[in-house]
């Protein structure tokens, strides 16, 4: 999965108006789409969950809501968006706070601008790959829910690897529906192998076979 | 002429009153209208008075015919009331009372008594106090203390009184020290029954009562025994006191004095004889005023009141409220002074120890002052190069987006106006950054005192070791003589000391203890104060020495390069120098400023 950058949104929130309009400057060069916020709270106003990859290029100090603040709020919200935190040089503590709160990289001012420019597209890969895993996900679960409540009991069994006549006993039905089912949730699934199976449902659901 | 004829009005008047007083005294005193009355004080009773008396009245009627004197037998109450009233003109009594009533209503004595075993002083009435023959315990009046005695009455005379002050005299309260008194009256011989008869332990009796009735056979002399015997000359009773007078004849105060003046006459002439009554010229009767005041008895009876026994035995009630009063208002002064006192001390501990704290506080303020001109350095340092951080990312990102438009030939004329505009202002606002932290360096430099330098680092000295846990030893070191005063801003220079006293503490953090110890050196050089922080830490190499004064440029981890470059610029604006070495030996680093003295004294 190849994005154009074009296709790709790269979010600055920053204080400071000169610096935000010189990063746009800077992304505009190679493509980005850039937008561009002058608070943490702006930024909150406009979010979106992401439907391209994107990333957040985020000041750690910002007068009102911090970027660690901002940071707090997207994972309360369950929202995956890479962040890249631009720090000053005395914010070494609050760089160790964000990362260990998932932050994605950091980037000291002044930057070289290959580096920003680096860690920018590393940013949106891993967010295009997280999206991708998401739709992957989304794909399977869609698929698992076009099965009937006996296919889905039928495919966890199959799933967790027992023969038919296991499952038949199990659910109190004869081999030959046991294997009727089988071969339903074998072709809505698009697969052909039992440990296929296994392997989407727990994409779909880590806790599918529990 | 006037007074002239007013002479016999007045003489009229008087007449008229004297007629009118003797009218009166006609009629009030029923005595006197029958002749000249003469009361007496019947202590034995009626007959008694009159076998005694009759030969005296029945002399002075035969010597002094036509005046016709009575008999009138009085008891005590009775005589003075005859007295007031005027119903008596001459009055016998015994010593006591006399003097009672010469006080009261004036009565003056014309003859004493004289009594046939009078002694040779005319003196014959005394006390004997007795006890039974065989209580050989009784030896002395004093010995009654404790015991039961007995009196006629207590205003008795020979029958208590006498005996009463010699008890005085020997020591012991008549009054309290004795058990019980038991005054049975009239006639005397009571009391001498008593004895006999062991009912009481002693009895008082005037002096010859005893050998009277040993006379008349109703005792025996050698039944009894006499407390406190004593002999005078001429009297032959028993006797347990001195003597006294005997009684008195007296006349009151309206009497005549020519018919008093003959009544005495005819009584001295009265012949003597055995059991015969003859009187003497009237003896002294201050011995029995004397043993009034000591009793405080009679006319002395007031002095019993104002003794403090006296008052308290009268108003013990009163006293003792007043006393509870007093005692409250002790209780209560002593209280509020304690409170009082206590209160002071409280509000004095509370003042001091407000004092204490305020001075503290006052002392930490200005501790933290100095401390945070230090730390306002970096905090500010840490603000300035977040704000010339900003202006300088942008310039740069402009700058490298330029080149990198220009190489991947999609740099626009616009995109080129918009960098180069940016970066210009951008770098307008990185100047105005370094501005002020040129007018912060520079904002306290009009401040131009007389300064003590040497007073200075002293400062420094302590506020570095009371800021530090563990402060390594700063050896203050001064030139000889040296007396520099410098024209400063003194807070400035004090910065300057503590931030090269403080970074020279730092470059000896972590080594040995014998790299930790820092000297500040003053000496003189051309009228110039030269002072030096040398430490034996961690030194600089010459590289790091030729960018220490340049912004921003540290050797510390934390450190953020503005101390040494504002501290230069303070000494700089001070007219004077700022400078780093390497020692000598090469351990450690000597930093020195030198500032021009302004006056010295030798």
């Amino acid at each position: 999965m190849n994005h154009q950058p074009e296709d790709c949104v790269v979010h600055v929130v920053d204080d400071d108006a000169a610096l935000r309009r010189a990063l746009r400057f800077l992304l505009d060069s190679v493509g980005w789409n850039v937008r561009l916020y002058a608070s943490a709270e702006e930024f909150l106003d406009a979010l979106a969950p992401p439907e391209t990859p994107s990333c957040l290029l985020l000041d750690i100090r910002m007068p009102a809501m911090s970027g660690l603040e901002l940071q707090q709020v997207l994972s309360e919200r369950g929202i995956a968006l890479p962040i890249l935190f631009l720090t000053g040089h005395a914010d070494v503590s609050m760089v160790v706070q964000a990362m260990k709160s998932g932050a994605t990289d950091f980037i000291e001012k002044p930057f070289r601008d290959q580096v920003l420019l680096d860690a920018v597209a590393a940013a949106v890969r891993r967010s295009a790959e997280t999206l991708a895993d998401t739709g992957r996900r989304e794909g399977v679960r869609r698929r698992l829910q076009t099965l009937s409540p006996r296919e889905g009991e039928v495919a966890r069994l199959v799933a967790l690897g027992e023969p038919n006549k296991v499952i038949a006993a199990a659910l109190s039905i004869s081999e030959k529906t046991v294997h009727i089912h089988r071969q339903h949730v074998m072709e809505k699934m698009g697969i052909s192998s039992a440990a296929e199976l296994a392997r989407l449902m727990l994409q779909a659901d880590p806790s599918a076979l529990d | 002429m006037a007074a002239k004829a007013r002479v016999p009005d007045r003489t009229l008047g008087r007449l008229l009153l004297v007629s009118l007083l003797a009218a009166f005294s006609v009629a009030t005193g029923a005595a006197n209208a029958n002749g000249v009355a003469v009361g007496v004080f019947a202590f034995q009773g009626e007959r008694a008075a009159i076998s005694d008396w009759s030969p005296v009245i029945e002399h002075l009627n035969r010597e002094l015919p036509g005046h016709g004197f009575q008999l009138r037998n009085y008891d005590a109450d009775g005589l003075r009331e005859a007295i007031a009233a005027q119903k008596v003109d001459l009055v016998i009594t015994n010593p006591g009372y006399y003097v009672t009533l010469e006080t009261q209503f004036g009565l003056s004595r014309i003859a004493t008594l004289q009594s046939p075993h009078a002694a040779r002083s005319g003196q014959a009435l005394g006390s004997v106090v007795l006890a039974r023959a065989e209580r050989a315990e009784l030896v002395n009046v004093r010995d009654l203390a404790g015991r039961s005695i007995a009196a006629v009455a207590p205003e008795a005379f020979g029958g208590y009184l006498i005996a009463a002050r010699e008890m005085l005299r020997e020591g012991i309260d008549p009054e309290s020290a004795v058990r019980e008194t038991h005054f049975l009256g009239l006639p005397m011989t009571r009391i001498v029954d008593a004895v006999k008869n062991r009912e009481v332990d002693a009895g008082i009796v005037r002096a010859c009562l005893p050998e009277q009735m040993a006379r008349e056979g109703l005792i025996r002399m050698e039944e009894f025994r006499v407390l406190s015997p004593r002999r005078v000359d001429g009297f032959d009773c028993a006797l347990s006191s001195p003597l006294y007078p005997d009684w008195p004849i007296a006349v009151t105060r309206h009497f005549d004095p020519g018919l008093a003046k003959s009544v005495a006459r005819v009584l001295l002439s009265m012949p003597e004889g055995q059991d015969r009554v003859s009187w003497s010229v009237p003896l002294d009767y201050q011995p029995v005023l004397d043993l009034y005041r000591d009793l405080r008895v009679g006319p002395y009876a007031y002095l019993r009141d104002i003794t403090p026994e006296g008052l308290a035995r009268r108003f013990w009630p009163w006293l003792l409220g007043l006393l509870a009063i007093l005692a409250a208002w002790i209780v209560h002064t002593v209280r509020v002074e304690h409170l009082v006192h206590q209160r002071t001390r409280e509000l004095n501990d509370s003042l001091a120890a407000r004092e204490g704290a305020e001075r503290r506080v006052r002392d930490n303020q200005e501790r933290m002052e100095h401390l945070s001109r230090l730390s306002i350095l970096g905090e500010l340092s840490g603000r300035l190069a977040h704000e010339i951080n900003q202006p300088l990312t942008s310039i740069d990102t402009y700058a490298n987006s330029l080149l990198r438009r220009d190489a991947a030939g999609t740099l626009t004329p616009e995109a080129l106006r918009e960098a180069c505009g940016e970066i210009a202002s951008e770098a307008e606002r990185a100047s105005g950054v370094v501005r002020r932290i040129r007018h912060f360096a520079r904002k306290r430099a009009a401040v131009r005192e007389m300064v003590d330098v040497f007073r200075l680092v002293e400062d420094a000295q302590r506020m570095v070791a009371g800021m530090l846990v563990s402060c390594p030893e700063i050896v203050i070191a001064r030139e000889a003589g040296l007396e520099c005063r410098v024209l400063c801003d003194g807070l400035q220079i004090q910065q300057v000391l503590l931030n090269l006293i403080k970074n020279a503490i730092d470059a000896a953090r972590g080594l040995s203890d014998d790299r930790q110890g820092i000297r500040v050196r003053l000496t003189r050089a051309d009228n110039r104060l030269v002072v030096q922080v040398v430490d034996r830490g961690a030194g600089l190499d010459a590289a790091e020495r030729e960018r220490l004064f340049e912004p921003f440029f540290t050797t510390k981890p934390d450190g953020l390069g503005l101390g040494l470059p504002i501290c230069r610029s303070i000494i700089e604006a001070h007219g004077g120098r700022l400078w780093a070495e390497a020692n000598e030996d090469g351990v450690g680093m000597c930093f020195s400023f030198q500032l021009p003295c302004h006056e010295s004294s030798a």
